[in-house]
């Protein structure tokens, strides 16, 4: 009988491991639906302002209007993808916008944090609010997936 | 998991109204001859009772597995059936190769830092399995139950234990880590035993599922623990990371340790802070950042 209750405990450990996780909308903050792949970055992020404040980018790079979007790179979502992934960076020519699988190496993320390397203003250029540390992961896993467009 | 704090609830309020014969140990130094001393104004306890209790070979001090963990992996010593355990894990924040040896000094060795301090509490629920809680600083609370099923004599090389654990961050409420594993040891005699402990801890990485690669650790805890004096002990373990998540290094700790009839005071230095299995899959800081610390034990039989 001893046994039996030792095992039960055992397996319903087991077997209770499987709802354990911390929920991804817990980092993500003001886009609790934002998970890691290009439609959701792409219409959580890019095309979106959020609670948070911070404005969504598609306020300034975009082609509506017949604008022509700040270094060429424009983020709606329609053409974002083709604007952002495996191409060079005008700001720094040696790195591209995106590199599949390497988020370090890849402009976008290097704006986005406002690391020490980049040309210019940190985006978004409204001075903040930026993007949450939850959000740059989910972009960043993103890109460490691939940067597929998913 | 309601079950298993039921199973940790449970086991409070049973020592509530538990034995009168903790703290009935004598004290002596060598550890020997230690029976439950009957409380002076309590009845006489049925005969048939007090007759197993006496027989119950898990009350024998055991010289080579003298208490319930190493550093921070369990041993299979045996909790008997009813009694308890208490145990106080401090590891101090200040790595002792920081700065120069006067700062150090000034620090007191990092007792002056800040420290991840540890309480746990286990209870034998039957003979051969416990039960029990720890909590550490970091609001990480930790069940566990362990089964011992073969215990080393004459017919058995070797103590075999099956346990269970899940250990949840911000007291329980956010990530939890459920682990699964076994310890096997061996005792040299009197002089000390050695254990491997293969573990599966599910849920190790604290991130959400889509965040990470590896998200389960399979680690095999490697302890052992020397007699060099009749009540002192040298004792070590490491913890190696064999599949899943592995950041930063493995958990290492090694101490010295003193046993004062039913207490237990350990001098230990580790590189990281990790007292649960959800934290030690997690890994120790850096090979080069060592922290002193401490454990104290008493066993309540």
């Amino acid at each position: 009988m001893r046994v039996f209750v030792c095992a039960t405990i055992l397996l319903a450990a087991a077997l209770g491991a499987a709802a354990c996780d911390e929920q991804l909308s817990d980092l993500t903050g003001p886009t609790p639906n934002l998970t890691p792949t290009f439609s959701s970055i792409a219409n959580d992020i890019f095309n979106a302002s959020d609670s948070s404040g911070r404005v969504g980018c598609t306020q300034c790079h975009t082609t509506a209007g017949g604008r022509t979007p700040p270094q060429g790179l424009s983020l709606e979502p329609a053409l974002a993808y083709a604007s952002l992934v495996g191409v060079a960076s005008r700001q720094r020519p040696g790195m591209l916008r995106v590199a599949p699988g390497d988020p370090d190496n890849s402009y976008l993320v290097h704006k986005l944090e406002g690391r020490a390397d980049i040309v210019g203003q940190r985006m978004p250029r409204t001075n903040g609010p930026f993007l949450t540390e939850g959000q740059m992961m989910v972009i960043r896993r993103w890109i460490e997936l691939g940067a597929r467009n998913d | 998991m309601m079950w298993l704090q039921a199973v940790a609830l449970g086991a409070m309020v049973t020592l509530a109204g538990g034995p009168a014969a903790v703290f009935a140990q004598d004290g002596s130094s060598d550890g020997a001859e230690r029976k439950p001393a009957p409380a002076a104004d309590a009845p006489a306890p049925a005969g048939t009772a007090a007759a197993a209790q006496e027989d119950d070979p898990d009350m024998d001090p055991n010289p080579a597995q003298p208490d319930f963990t190493v550093v921070n992996l369990p041993t299979t010593l045996r909790l008997p059936r009813h009694k308890s355990a208490f145990r106080v894990t401090h590891r101090f924040a200040r790595p002792l190769g920081s700065g120069d040896f006067g700062s150090l000094l000034e620090d007191f060795f990092g007792l002056d830092s800040g420290a991840q301090i540890g309480l746990e509490y286990r209870f034998g629920l039957f003979r051969g399995t416990q039960v029990g809680i720890h909590r550490t600083s970091d609001r990480t609370i930790e069940f566990f139950a362990q089964h011992d099923l073969l215990r080393q004599d004459g017919e058995r090389p070797f103590g075999l234990a099956v346990l269970a654990t899940i250990d949840g961050t911000n007291n329980f409420r956010d990530s939890r880590t459920p682990a699964v594993g076994a310890v096997v040891s061996y005792q040299f005699g009197e002089l000390g035993a050695v254990y491997a402990s293969p573990m599966y801890v599910n849920n190790s990485n604290l991130l959400p599922e889509e965040l990470v690669d590896d998200n389960d650790t399979l680690l095999v805890g490697l302890g052992a623990r020397v007699r060099i004096l009749p009540t002192v002990y040298l004792l070590g373990e490491y913890t190696p990371r064999v599949g899943g998540y592995d950041p930063r290094v493995n958990l290492a700790s090694f101490g010295i340790e003193k046993r004062v009839g039913g207490h237990a005071f350990q001098l230990n230095f580790s590189n990281g802070f990790g007292t649960t299995l959800g934290q030690i899959a997690r890994g120790g800081i850096d090979n080069d950042d060592w922290f002193i610390g401490f454990n104290i034990s008493r066993k309540f039989f």
